[in-house]
């Protein structure tokens, strides 16, 4: 999950700096110039559905979906890991539930051969296809993730499982900023 | 659907989601559920593109990048360096230092769009510093929290861009109307410290006066988000650019910086990479589900009967906006800023419009009141941070205490806003000329 994360972070911010400096080419010559690459916002819209679908899967692996704990985090063990167990459920049938709707999506796109209507006139196929793929690596990672979080509530290990699975409140996030400031700091000392 | 009907499904929602369950899910199931219910499955087909919608629209593209700016200035350590600088000019107003944490956070906030990072750093460097010149815990710790709340008011704010596209008006126009307010409210916690100063002034210790050169050097620490916010709003200001492509071309000029800092690294990029691939993520699922939640309100007529509803109440456009104002700041206390916004806004928006308000302004007093609700206990993000950061162990209420009075100024603030809403106007109205 960690492997797939890191990667997916790397593609996902590549992609987002690719769109930037095309993006602000784009600008540039449109002002200056006064012509255009064309296609930017086109390009924008297809890195979202692509880079996003993605990033929930970073999500996911952050533990970063949001949730409300402020309930949650005083139930009893048992009932932690009862609701942590159906929360990882429910992100495996979010997961199916994407693929579902997203299927007539292609569908559609596929009986009636649709092309953007822009200058590029991309056959919607494409990216649409690319959206599709990075929803189902979303979906295949929740159902992997339900299926471990199950047999943790079965098996009865709760306390692995509420470590596991446990939504991530603010005191965890501000630990990682915390790691990270003074990680800044130490470099910035090397640096002097 | 009568209004009763509408009152279990949300007391339902209101349950799953206290309960624990992901948001995003709750929302979709909601949707769904309520969907199937009202029109058989036929419903779902129509799910299909309203998700591929949100997730291609260009607009929202502006989120990611928005994020990453945001963490490529804080990561680099660009940020950090802004607080010796601003300390240098207003750390001998009346109130002292406890203005440049206002400040600071002011200034982060026009760059970076997470209030946990912007608390975690400024309470970072401010805490030791403010301890070891004598400020009273509560005073330092209210001043952190609240200016921490101002990044989601002062624009690029990733709220206003989620408020934008939920109700369906123009992103450039609420940044442009986040400028006055957001200057405002900064201004309103700084006079309220110098009071504070008058009425009862902590034994702190002064720094020495710096020189003017000393100070005028400290200014180059300042330029990086100086510009990144001139680039941002200039551009949108003078129309030359959609808010997407301010974002990019900040974006270039942000990793400028960072290279010119000697930061630029794969190791440096892949953790800004890592955080705004999470937060993306987490902001675009909870979208995407509002807008299948839509899809159900909408086409139920659910809107419509809350708002036929709220008409025939007989309130007054004032009169709604105060009763809102309790609204929020009781929903605020218990929930986070993003899950209140996604799930008021499709509801509120067409009820403040149909009484006549104008849905720019409305998002600026939502913002203001997620910001209101980033402080309010027992659910206020910033508190804990805050309160997380310090070193010397001492009471939360400490932090409850200190922050109080700030949450007072923006109530006050919010009904200053209802009062004058030319405040908010004034701005995109003149662009829109």
């Amino acid at each position: 999950m960690e492997f797939i994360a890191r990667w997916i972070s790397r593609i996902f911010g590549w992609s987002l700096l690719f769109l930037s400096g095309f993006v602000a080419l784009e600008t540039v010559m449109r002002k200056a110039f006064n012509t255009s690459l064309q296609g930017a916002d086109e390009l924008g819209g297809y890195i979202l559905a692509f880079g996003s679908s993605l990033a929930f899967v970073v999500t996911l692996a952050e533990r970063a979906h949001i949730r409300i704990d402020i309930l949650h985090k005083k139930f009893p063990l048992i009932v932690q890991s009862l609701v942590d167990w159906l929360s990882a459920l429910s992100m495996a049938l979010l997961g199916a539930f994407l693929l579902y709707v997203g299927w007539f999506v292609i569908i559609d796109t596929i009986s009636y051969g649709s092309t953007a209507a822009t200058p590029w006139a991309t056959p919607l196929i494409w990216p649409q296809l690319a959206w599709y793929t990075a929803l189902s690596v979303f979906s295949i990672c929740a159902i992997v993730l339900s299926v471990r979080a199950t047999w943790l509530f079965f098996s009865g290990r709760f306390p692995t499982l509420t470590a596991e699975f446990n939504p991530k409140g603010a005191a965890d996030e501000l630990a990682e900023e915390l790691r990270d400031l003074r990680k800044r700091e130490g470099k910035l000392h090397d640096d002097r | 659907m009568t209004i009763v009907d509408i009152t279990i499904g949300f007391v339902v929602m209101m349950g799953l989601l206290f309960i624990g369950f992901p948001v995003a899910v709750v929302m979709v199931a909601m949707g769904v559920g309520g969907g199937m219910l009202l029109y058989g499955p036929v419903l779902l087909q129509s799910m299909g593109p309203v998700l591929w919608g949100v997730q291609n629209e260009n607009v929202l593209t502006a989120i990611p990048l928005f994020i990453l700016l945001g963490e490529l200035l804080l990561r680099s350590g660009i940020a950090d360096r802004m607080y010796g600088a601003l300390a240098l000019w207003l750390g001998r107003l009346p109130g002292g230092l406890l203005h440049t944490n206002i400040g600071c956070c002011a200034l982060f906030a026009a760059t970076s769009g997470s209030s946990v990072a912007t608390a975690a750093t400024v309470g970072t460097v401010a805490l030791p510093a403010l301890s070891e010149r004598n400020y009273t815990p509560s005073r330092s710790l209210g001043s952190l929290a609240a200016g921490g709340t101002l990044g989601i008011l002062i624009p690029p704010s990733v709220n206003l861009l989620v408020y934008g596209s939920l109700a369906n008006v123009s992103v450039g126009q609420l940044f442009i109307a986040g400028i006055v307010p957001g200057i405002l409210l900064t201004l309103s916690f700084m006079g309220f410290i110098a009071l504070q100063h008058y009425w009862r002034s902590d034994d702190v210790i002064l720094p020495d006066r710096a020189s003017r050169t000393e100070r005028i050097r400290a200014l180059r620490h300042l330029m990086p988000p100086a510009v990144v916010f001139l680039i941002v709003m200039g551009s949108i200001y003078l129309g030359i650019a959609t808010p997407t492509e301010s974002a990019a071309l900040a974006v270039i000029a942000a990793l400028y910086f960072v290279w010119r800092e000697g930061q630029l690294s794969f190791a440096f990029l892949d953790v800004c990479f890592r955080q705004t691939a999470k937060t993306t993520g987490m902001i675009l699922l909870i979208i995407a589900a509002a807008f299948t939640l839509n899809v159900t309100l909408a086409l139920g007529g659910i809107t419509n009967a809350m708002s036929s509803w709220v008409g025939g109440l007989g309130l007054t456009a004032t009169g709604l906006l105060f009763a809102l104002m309790v609204f929020y700041l009781i929903l605020g206390m218990f929930m986070d800023v993003l899950s209140m916004q996604v799930l008021t806004i499709p509801i509120a928006v067409p009820i403040v419009v149909a009484a006549g308000i104008d849905p720019i302004w409305f998002g600026i007093f939502v913002v203001l009141m997620s910001e209101l609700g980033m402080i309010t206990p027992p659910v206020g993000m910033n508190l804990y941070v805050v309160h997380g950061v310090r070193g010397d162990k001492g009471p939360f209420t400490d932090v409850i205490v200190g922050a109080l009075p700030y949450a007072g100024i923006m109530l006050l603030f919010s009904v200053l806003l209802i009062m004058l809403p030319e405040i908010v106007m004034f701005l995109p109205e003149s662009l829109a000329r």
